[in-house]
């Protein structure tokens, strides 16, 4: 695949949970490899159905879904939730192996190095590997369950507000540890976040969902950008960048006025 | 319980009458030692105990293995509600006379009766369990691609653990209902016989001690399943 061609291309998708109006209506987007394309909007606007529809949990009313995965692998979607899906009865190590569990053809011992590799990506040591997830702070059990759905390897990851729960520190580290890893895996992510700042800190695009569309999009370019694909992977230099807080004034103005009416 | 032995005995001491109605802790004690001394309470211990664990064993084995599978069916679950339901409201006690003419009055109709007396609430509990795991460990397994064999294998067993351990404290005590049930209707041996043998000969001291071997058997039965709870549950008490 190259680096033009879209991983993800949705066309006119439409979603209702029953109602007369449209949860989804029409909704366009298009994601390249490398890209981190966030969605703000207010509450109840549709933005967490639009993920549950990409990852299959729900189905479309019409309009088509387009995953080109390089692989060719079943599973090339990632999924982090705001609360974790970790299994309270396994250990770290149990939860982590998850995918070699379910893909019996994986190698062991490439998924438990790969599985070493993101400990020491998200800085956590070797004790935490046979802890129960109850043992772990809020910050470790969101950077286990990241690890978890990274260990599928999946070329799109799906995050649904997985930092809103976090203290303010735990946040900012943890952005800056995932967008560093995105990057360097040339993942694609599509984050869903009310935080305007966290869209701007992490994202390549942002975009106002509302009336079930993805209503206007934001081109995000940060002086420490490396590429224009390529996420901030300094997430807390950009925070401090001029261009930073244009890009949250622009957002801000466009979603105030939305929020509105 | 030290309070209620101590007004017992103080109640019946030195009344013959008295101790012939109530007994008094004194003659249960010795009724106690003369039927261990004999061989008969331990005998008949032995007797109910592999009755009811057996039964036991038979009803929440089978009862968790329906009740978690009807997971893969709600279909299924709802046309077979009913009966699990019919089974759970039919008091032992009528059944028992058919169940003694239909395996006869040794161990195998007492099995039968603590299996029947377990097997509903196993269903039950294990089903709650499977149809109560979280949605999000679901979605997990949804989006991972997991096969429904992976969901039920690798989620709803395990997060159903806990129902049916809360199924098996619950049948401990009912198996052991089921089992005295049928040496109390017919039998040869077992703390039912023993019991309604000596309620016949108006033996207060020896019923005493049956119930109070009963008690006992009930309490370490239930401390094993303790154990193996928490050997099961780690991951919560940790």
């Amino acid at each position: 695949m190259n680096a033009s061609t879209p991983l993800l291309t949705i066309d006119s998708l439409c979603f209702d949970f029953g109602q007369t109006e449209k949860t989804v209506d029409s909704l366009e987007l298009s994601v390249k490899k490398g890209e981190i394309v966030c969605i703000l909007g207010a509450s109840g606007c549709g933005k967490t159905t639009v993920l549950n529809l990409i990852a299959g949990l729900l189905k479309p009313k019409s309009g088509t879904i387009n995953l080109q995965s390089e692989s060719g692998k079943k599973n090339s979607i990632g999924y982090i939730f705001q609360s974790d899906p970790l299994f309270p009865w396994r250990t770290v190590e149990g939860n982590l192996m998850l995918a070699f569990d379910l893909n019996k053809s994986l190698d062991r011992n490439k998924a438990k190095e790969m599985m070493q590799q993101y400990l020491s990506a998200f800085h956590l040591n070797q004790q935490v590997l046979s802890k129960y997830p109850a043992q772990l702070s809020g910050g470790m059990r969101q950077r286990v369950s990241i690890i978890q759905s990274l260990m599928f390897d999946p070329d799109l990851l799906l995050l649904d507000e997985p930092f809103s729960a976090l203290d303010y520190y735990t946040k900012l580290s943890l952005e800056e540890e995932f967008c560093q890893l995105v990057r360097a895996k040339n993942k694609s992510a599509i984050l869903v976040t009310h935080d305007i700042e966290e869209a701007v800190a992490m994202g390549t695009r942002a975009f106002i969902m509302s009336g079930g569309k993805l209503a206007k999009e934001f081109l995000i370019r940060l002086e420490s950008s490396t590429t224009q694909t390529s996420s901030n992977a300094n997430v807390s230099v950009a925070r401090g960048s001029e261009e930073f807080a244009k890009h949250y004034r622009e957002i801000w103005s466009e979603l105030k006025s939305i929020i509105s009416g | 319980m030290i309070a209620f032995v101590i007004v017992w005995y103080f109640y019946t001491f030195g009344d013959k009458q008295r101790q012939f109605i109530f007994s008094s802790p004194d003659k249960v004690l010795e009724a106690l030692e003369r039927t261990i001394k004999s061989g008969e309470l331990l005998l008949n211990c032995q007797v109910t105990i592999t009755e009811a664990v057996a039964g036991f064993l038979l009803g929440t084995t089978i009862g968790a293995i329906v009740g978690l599978s009807l997971w893969y069916s709600r279909l299924i679950a709802q046309l077979s509600k009913p009966y699990i339901t019919a089974l759970a409201t039919v008091p032992i006690f009528a059944l028992a006379p058919v169940i003694i003419s239909w395996f006869g009055i040794d161990i195998y109709s007492k099995i039968a009766l603590a299996f029947l007396s377990t097997v509903s609430v196993a269903i039950v509990q294990s089903y709650q369990g499977a149809m109560s795991v979280e949605k999000r460990f679901l979605r997990l397994m949804q989006v991972a691609g997991a096969t429904r064999w992976q969901t039920f294998k690798l989620v709803v067993v395990p997060s159903s653990i806990i129902w049916v351990l809360n199924a098996m404290k619950l049948n401990i005590g009912l198996a052991l209902m089921g089992a005295f049930i049928g040496e109390f209707i017919s039998s040869e041996h077992g703390l039912g016989n023993m019991i309604v043998k000596a309620s016949g000969l108006y033996d207060q001291a020896t019923v005493f001690a049956g119930v109070i071997a009963l008690i006992v058997i009930a309490l370490l039965l239930t401390f094993v399943i303790e154990q193996i709870e928490t050997r099961l549950m780690r991951w919560k008490t940790s």
